[in-house]
């Protein structure tokens, strides 16, 4: 009974991120502040969910059934969200007014000037050869 | 009583998980851009997750373990193939946001200064915000040519001159590139590239020399093979 008692804990933990990360998805403002909420419920909500599974039912069958779907997700998740986030900055998603320091954009803008050089340098330099 | 406290403890989680599924759709049904949604749709399936993990571990049903493997796998197909696909040209629905998006300044769409909305509404603060987030992205790529340009190969001097002489900050480089580069190549040409490089981006530009650092180095380790035999075949 009282494993009864941990493992509904746990569900209602796991629930308790969920609702979190619903909160922070209305009151955020921002693409980047909503991403930052909703990860907890995907990785820690479910892991204890999972917890509660193993509790209730200790056989290795399920065990490593729930160890697959946590590590899977432990995996997946900041893949995920890596390409959310990218797509957010690529697409002008974001808003700039929130980033304190966005470091990103040195390293585009040096990529970019790398770019337009070697463009350039390539343009003017054949022509000297030619003539 | 233990029986008590354990319906009171799945009766609570049950309402939390279905109040955060429900905060999560309206977020999808709102949300200013379809990342946005893409999240919100993330943490409906993670509450969905939940769940159901929470319904296997009270009823014993663990033959829906499969399942949440599964839904697991959708969360991630559906959030990389959307992000994958995204485009500038999905746009976020007006308006959608009440509170937030009305203090949402055209400074925050990162959008060209010649866009008619942005200089319609724009007002003072816009304008002052407007230089720091365009100078960021544009200013600098512009000057960084103008530097590299200039440390480059000898042949490229005559032509990256009259370049130079447009623009401000290239005009003083481009002179001083003038006078030494009669004797310059011939001594120092192929051994010491990065001072001649290095130099002239200091005294410059004062804040384009974090980004052009990269393309001045890089492009030395690059071309420093062709420039002996350029020079050879020349002279």
């Amino acid at each position: 009974m009282i494993l009864d008692i941990i493992s509904a804990v746990l569900i209602l933990l796991g629930g308790v991120l969920s609702l979190a990360a619903a909160v922070g998805l209305l009151r955020f403002g921002d693409l980047l502040s909503r991403m930052h909420a909703s990860a907890k419920p995907q990785v820690l909500g479910l892991l204890m969910v999972c917890v509660a599974i193993a509790i209730q039912y200790p056989a290795w069958s399920t065990v490593t059934t729930l160890a697959i779907i946590i590590s899977f997700q432990l995996v997946t998740i900041p893949v995920a969200t890596h390409m959310v986030g990218r797509a957010g900055y690529r697409t002008k998603h974001l808003r700039r007014s929130m980033l304190y320091r966005d470091e990103l954009a040195e390293a585009v803008d040096r990529a970019e000037a790398r770019e337009v050089a070697w463009e350039r340098r390539k343009g003017i330099g054949t022509d000297p050869n030619d003539g | 009583m233990s029986q008590i406290v354990l319906d009171t403890l799945v009766v609570a989680a049950s309402v939390l998980l279905a109040a955060s599924a429900i905060i999560a759709l309206y977020r999808i049904v709102r949300g200013p851009s379809i990342l946005d949604r893409m999240i919100a749709t993330d943490v409906v399936l993670a509450s969905i997750m939940c769940g159901l993990g929470g319904f296997m571990a009270l009823s014993g049903r663990t033959d829906l373990l499969p399942v949440l493997i599964v839904l697991a796998m959708l969360g991630f197909v559906g959030s990389v193939s959307v992000s994958r696909y995204v485009s500038k040209s999905d746009s976020m629905t007006p308006g959608a946001e009440v509170g937030s998006l009305s203090e949402f300044s055209n400074s925050d769409w990162h959008m060209p200064k010649d866009s008619p909305s942005a200089t319609a509404s724009g007002t003072a603060d816009e304008t002052e915000e407007w230089p720091d987030d365009v100078a960021r992205g544009i200013s600098d790529v512009s000057d960084g040519p103008d530097a590299i340009t200039v440390q480059g190969d000898e042949e490229i001097h005559p032509v990256t001159v009259g370049l130079d002489q447009g623009t401000d900050p290239g005009a003083d480089l481009s002179d001083d590139e003038d006078a030494g580069a009669e004797f310059e190549p011939d001594d120092e040409g192929p051994t010491a590239e990065d001072p001649n490089g290095a130099d002239p981006d200091v005294d410059g530009e004062g804040e384009g020399t974090g980004p052009d650092a990269g393309p001045d180095d890089s492009d030395d380790g690059a071309h420093t093979s062709p420039e002996p035999d350029d020079e050879g075949s020349r002279r």
